[in-house]
């Protein structure tokens, strides 16, 4: 069942990512949908199955870019496990441990990314972090709280549904 | 070394999950371009393909609703400048007409030649009056023709100072003296009102059976009835009835009433060439501000 929600999850993940995405950026930052998936499955699934979504994931937005092929798996199955491990330490039930943890997630898959992709012009990794990389993350976990504040405006309407019935 | 590696991956499940995945990745990383584009083809093909068809298709759908969203604008502006310029046509081919008129009038005959617009005229079937925008001010008296490029429109019934009220050929007491052109045969032109008034025709009555008329004869004024000068187009025959001593013939009037704008009157004073100058120019300009006006539309 929950294989199943976490697929259809990631197919949406990937589709807003190439057709949202670029409809909503600012400044050139847009917010990552991957990181938020595979942050969610960190929280919900645990450190293995969230690294092995990580990494499906990845190889799968991996293949429109093959000179790079596992360059999105390596940065995104990290992701899965250090977001895990992070909220194993970390209090699950405050939204600012979720949002620092998501901000940390996207900042790290940026920086995974961009070192790797520019390995030998170390000056644009840092351009590029710097112009992307640090809005890019406060734009993903600013979206990730939208999403947070509409799931519980849901949940409370299905309670107050629920308690008139 | 190795040993204590392995114990420690095998206690700890989920960092050699991790340590599997990095060491894939890395091993995709360092593939040859040979090696990683058939597996590119392959997860592309079978993953990102059906979902690049559904972005690609919900694009085009946004794109095609901004167009269209577009379209209906440019649709909506050109059906203004369409009719804008529908307007103008008609006004430059009603222009066109009158200079037309003016110019192949006989100015010795023209006399003096007000021109006014039609400011009312009543609904209904037969047209019993029009209403025009010159009056006493202009020194318009009762009796005085009214005429358009296409033929005779009436003459003026009433007067106020700066209106006048015109009884049409149409009008149910309306009566002109006329012959028709090629034959000479005289009479006076009215209405006929058929049945219930449904049907309305204009007959010249009590012709000397026999005469010389015949179906597509132009009628002119007569002047005869000291109103209308001679000469004027009136209509055609359209039809004509024998009887034993005279004959009835239809005519078909030349003007439509229903689409008369502008009309002229003919003051029966003498001409004043300056004013028709002045007349023809106005127009001329109009016509030439007109086309000037469509021309330098983009």
């Amino acid at each position: 069942m929950r294989a199943g929600w976490f697929a259809g999850l990631a197919v949406l993940a990937v589709i807003l990512d190439s057709a949202l995405a670029p409809e909503i950026e600012i400044l050139g930052a847009r917010p990552d949908f991957l990181v938020l998936v595979v942050a969610y499955a960190g929280l919900v699934l645990g450190a293995r199955p969230a690294t092995i979504v990580g990494f499906i994931l990845g190889l799968i937005v991996d293949a429109e870019q093959p000179d790079y092929l596992g360059l999105h798996a390596l940065s995104l199955s990290v992701i899965g496990f250090a977001s895990a491990a992070a909220w194993e330490h970390l209090v699950r039930g405050s939204l600012f441990v979720q949002i620092c943890v998501l901000f940390g997630a996207a900042l790290a898959h940026d920086i995974i990314y961009y070192v790797v992709y520019y390995r030998n012009h170390l000056d644009m990794f840092a351009r590029f972090f710097v112009r992307f990389g640090l809005l890019g993350g406060a734009y993903t976990a600013a979206f990730a709280v939208v999403i947070y504040i509409l799931a519980r405006i849901n949940t409370w309407r299905a309670i107050a549904g629920g308690t008139r019935i | 070394m190795l040993a204590q590696l392995t114990r420690i991956l095998r206690g700890n499940r989920e960092l050699s999950t991790l340590l599997i995945c990095v060491a894939l990745s890395i091993v995709c990383l360092v593939l040859p371009p040979a090696a990683q584009q058939p597996i590119s083809s392959v997860l592309s093909g079978a993953i990102l393909g059906p979902v690049e068809r559904l972005t690609t298709t919900f694009a085009e759908y946004r794109r095609v609703g901004k167009e269209n969203a577009a379209l209906r604008h440019i649709a909506i502006d050109l059906m203004t400048e369409r009719s804008t310029l529908i307007g103008y046509r008609h006004e430059n081919e009603r222009l066109r007409e009158l200079v037309g008129f003016l110019v192949a009038f006989p100015e010795e005959e023209l006399a003096e030649m007000i021109p006014a617009r039609v400011i009312g005229m009543p609904g209904g079937r037969v047209i019993e009056s029009m209403k025009i925008d010159k009056g006493r001010d202009s020194l318009l008296e009762p009796g005085m023709p009214i005429v358009v490029p296409g033929g005779l429109v009436g003459k003026i019934a009433s007067v106020s100072h700066d209106r006048s009220l015109i009884e049409p050929l149409t009008s149910a007491s309306s009566g002109v003296s006329v012959m028709t052109e090629r034959g000479r045969v005289r009479g006076v032109v009215k209405p006929r009102f058929g049945a219930a008034s449904r049907r309305v025709t204009w007959e010249i009555n009590y012709v000397q059976a026999r005469s010389d008329v015949r179906e597509g004869d132009l009628v002119v004024t007569s002047g005869l009835g000291e109103v209308y000068p001679p000469g004027i187009n009136v209509g055609r025959v359209s039809k004509t009835v024998e009887g034993p001593l005279t004959m009835s013939i239809e005519v078909e009037l030349a003007v439509d009433f229903s689409t008369v704008e502008q009309v002229f009157v003919l003051t029966g004073r003498a001409g004043v060439p300056a004013e028709l100058e002045g007349l023809r120019e106005r127009l001329m300009t109009e016509l030439n501000d007109e086309r000037a006006a469509l021309e330098g539309r983009p």
